[in-house]
């Protein structure tokens, strides 16, 4: 027994209970972070077990019939192939330039603080922000892009960017990768250049090329970084919303509406309110189920 | 003695009927639905209401001219919160459910009032229309406009802009003999604006032959709000959104298919890039100059004119480069949409609800309404007979008495937006099919998905109730001219 864990009121705090005294330190924090993250949880799925519609306000229960629902969506289930479809092009891009960029910026350059920052300046902004000055630079007949276009092919070009075939689809690629492939390369450069100097001058010295050292000592060292950055990433283009809404809407049709447009649409504009919180909720286990997965495999949880 | 009282009644009669009529205007002069709005809204000075506004120049009204009025005139402040038309009805409903009293004064598109009603957001307005006596101007509301306002037989809304799509034309190339002669060689009937949307086409394509690429046919509005042009256009050719039986979906009639797919083909005649053109494109290019015929609201009317285009919050829309050569024309079909307009409710969560109330009715009075409907911001059309008929209206510009003709005659046989259960939904998956078409998808699959997607939804909603609420709608004569 130590005499710093006696209170002032002559016995140690907590004594004779069987919960230990940290317990208690903790508590009212746990409370808080259970008050505000889980219980909008449990608001939802008590919500999914509701019939809450835009023309139902008494939302009767109906047990998991939501949840039934969810599996003959085929418009759910091609928002979230498209969703996945924008994962799977935007992250690799994102991540390949991010770690050209902080490779190049290593070396020491002249005016490399000013570059560095103009290259940070997309993250900063807004999506909604971004997505509408991209919406402009795609305009069809004043915006740049076309311009551009024209001025290489010397002759006009009018591209419909946001309506036009597979366009949306890569006008929206293109606005992601421009905005968030700097994130990708501020936390990279951070990463690299905490890279132990001597073992790569070490490499180096016994003849190891670039690209070995590359992928011998500098992709080891950043790993767990590299995982986080593209968790990160990955979880935020699942969840994409801004630049989708502002660019297409969704559309045309509903060619390029992601699982979150699906789901403004449908809860916040058709009031579709408890199979919403029933697809959040199945959502929330999914991800989180991933992400779990992704943090153990990679060790980050020791 | 009948005979003698007869006598002496018919001169008392007379008499009375002298000072009556005498009376009457001095009455109805000083007791005016605004003047009454004003002198009741005294007792509630010093407090705040909360108007919902559509974002943008509808909400300038509000913001620059008539919330100052209506405080000086009142001591009731007024506290606007602007809404995309998208969010309007979504946003407040939003704010019902969660009580929050929000909002005082609620903005209604006609086509969402039975879902307001529905979902209990909307005060009735029987006891307040009684109260502070508006009814006695009903009788100036057109027709049209003024069925708006009820929902099974109750008034929750008083109108305050009154919407019509309507076709704006080139009258100096519509006029040239030239183009008459060469337009009637080719399609067999004068060169005039198109009484159906086969002539729309003709017209379209014969004058982008001649002028493009300085000036195309026409300019349609192809992004946002589809389910009014491609509804109205529907409707006219004969279609039907529903089997009114098994309420079963049924826009993908050969109808259906045939109007969507003239609709694209008209836009090859169109200039590049037609299919994303939206309100503000449209405008451009006619003020500019570029397109000879196209079809919107009314305010392009007056802006294409540069009637009071100086406003500052105007600066956007391009100076107009066509002022006195635009004709006016009721829609190809003779039936145009009544696309959007909007009424005035009350919230049933305001804590301020006489106020709210008598904010709207003043704003839709007679004396205000026309002072509204004539303001370059606002975007507010007239929607009363004493609009049509209005000297001071009729004086703004040389061709306004045919403007408001054309607005008259348009209401008159316009078609009702489609209205029912949970509307937006439908309305949303409408523009989404129609804007899929267009961008390139055929038309056919297009209004299959769109017709699978409404049968979900009526399903959802249940099939009984959504007829009900179905039947209810189609049974007004707005719905469907035969």
């Amino acid at each position: 027994m130590t005499t710093a864990q006696s209170s002032v009121f002559g016995r140690p705090f907590g004594a004779g209970r069987s919960v230990r005294p940290g317990f208690w330190y903790v508590a009212p924090a746990v409370f808080i972070l259970i008050l505000i993250g889980l219980l909008p949880i449990f608001w939802s799925i008590w919500v999914s077990l509701l019939n809450l519609t835009g023309s139902n306000r008494d939302g009767t229960f109906i047990g998991l019939r939501n949840y039934a629902r969810i599996f003959s969506d085929e418009k759910l289930g091609w928002s979230l192939v498209r969703t996945l479809m924008i994962m799977a092009v935007a992250l690799p891009i994102q991540l390949v330039l991010g770690m050209l960029l902080a490779l190049h910026f290593q070396a020491e350059k002249p005016l490399k603080k000013l570059f560095v920052t103009l290259l940070v300046l997309p993250a900063v902004i807004s999506p909604m922000v971004a997505g509408s000055m991209w919406r402009l630079m795609f305009d069809h007949k004043f915006g740049p892009v076309n311009q551009i276009i024209s001025f290489f092919t010397e002759k006009p070009v009018v591209l419909l960017w946001t309506i036009r075939g597979d366009l949306p689809f890569w006008s929206i690629i293109i606005t992601e990768v421009w905005q968030w492939t700097p994130f990708m390369f501020i936390i990279l450069m951070a990463a690299i250049s905490n890279v132990d100097r001597d073992q790569m001058n070490a490499a180096a010295i016994d003849g190891a090329r670039p690209h070995q050292i590359f992928r011998h000592v500098v992709l080891p060292a950043i790993w767990p970084v590299l995982i986080i950055a593209l968790l990160i990433r990955g979880l935020d283009l699942f969840r994409i919303f801004d630049s989708v809404w502002q660019l297409t809407r969704g559309g045309p049709g509903n060619r390029t509406e992601t699982i979150s447009v699906f789901m403004y649409i449908r809860g916040f504009q058709g009031f579709d309110t408890s199979y919403i919180a029933a697809v959040v909720v199945v959502l929330a286990v999914v991800l989180s189920a991933i992400v779990m997965l992704a943090v153990r495999r990679v060790g980050l949880d020791r | 003695m009948i005979k003698r009282t007869k006598g002496i009644l018919a001169p008392l009669a007379l008499a009375s009927g002298i000072v009556l009529s005498l009376g009457l205007p001095v009455q109805a002069q000083t007791e005016d639905a605004a003047t009454k709005a004003i002198e009741a809204a005294k007792q509630f000075s010093g407090t705040t209401i909360t108007v919902v506004a559509e974002a943008g120049l509808q909400a300038l009204l509000d913001k620059q001219i008539t919330a100052a009025e209506w405080e000086a005139q009142t001591g009731i402040k007024v506290n606007v919160v602007e809404l995309p038309f998208e969010e309007i009805y979504p946003k407040q409903l939003l704010e019902h459910q969660a009580g929050t009293g929000a909002y005082d004064t609620l903005l209604i598109s006609p086509a969402y009032l039975a879902d307001m009603v529905a979902n209990g957001m909307v005060e009735d307005l029987g006891p307040y229309v009684e109260k502070y006596g508006v009814a006695a101007e009903d009788a100036d509301i057109n027709p049209a406009f003024a069925d708006w306002q009820f929902y099974d037989g109750t008034r929750y809304g008083l109108v305050v802009d009154g919407d019509v799509l309507v076709t704006y034309y080139r009258k100096d190339l519509f006029a040239d003999p030239a183009n008459q002669e060469a337009f009637r060689a080719k399609y067999g009937y004068d060169l005039a604006p198109p009484a159906d949307y086969g002539q729309f086409g003709d017209i379209a394509c014969f004058l982008t032959e001649k002028y493009a690429p300085d000036l195309y046919g026409a300019g349609v509005i192809n992004t946002g709000y589809m389910f009014f042009m491609f509804g109205e256009r529907f409707r006219v050719a004969g279609g039907r959104f529903f089997d009114a039986e098994t309420m079963k979906a049924t826009v993908n009639s050969d109808i259906g298919v045939q109007v969507l797919t003239q609709m694209i083909e008209q836009n090859k005649c169109m200039a590049p890039g037609i299919e994303t053109w939206g309100f503000a494109e449209n405008l451009s290019a006619l003020n500019a100059g570029q397109i000879g015929m196209t079809i919107s609201w009314p305010p392009l009317g007056r802006w294409a004119q540069g009637v009071n285009i100086n406003d500052a919050a105007l600066s956007w829309v391009p100076a107009t480069t066509v002022a006195d050569k635009i004709g006016y024309a009721v829609n190809p079909g003779g039936h145009p949409e009544l696309a959007a307009g909007f009424l005035s409710g009350v919230s049933v969560n305001s804590k301020n609800k006489d106020a709210a109330y008598l904010y709207a009715q003043w704003m839709h009075s007679k004396t205000q309404s026309l002072q509204n409907v004539m303001r370059p911001v606002g975007l507010r059309d007239p929607y009363r007979m004493s609009h049509y008929t209005s000297p001071e209206y009729q004086e703004l510009w040389a061709s306004a008495p045919e403007y408001l003709a054309v607005l008259q005659e348009g209401a008159a046989n316009g078609l009702a937006d489609f209205s029912w259960i949970e509307t937006f939904r439908y309305q949303d998956a409408m523009s989404r099919a129609v804007l899929d078409a267009i961008s390139g998808a055929d038309p056919k699959e297009s209004l299959d998905g769109l017709v699978a997607e409404w049968d979900g939804m009526t399903e959802e909603i249940g099939v009984d109730r959504q007829r009900a609420a179905y039947q209810a709608w189609a049974a007004k004569p707005s719905a469907y001219r035969e």
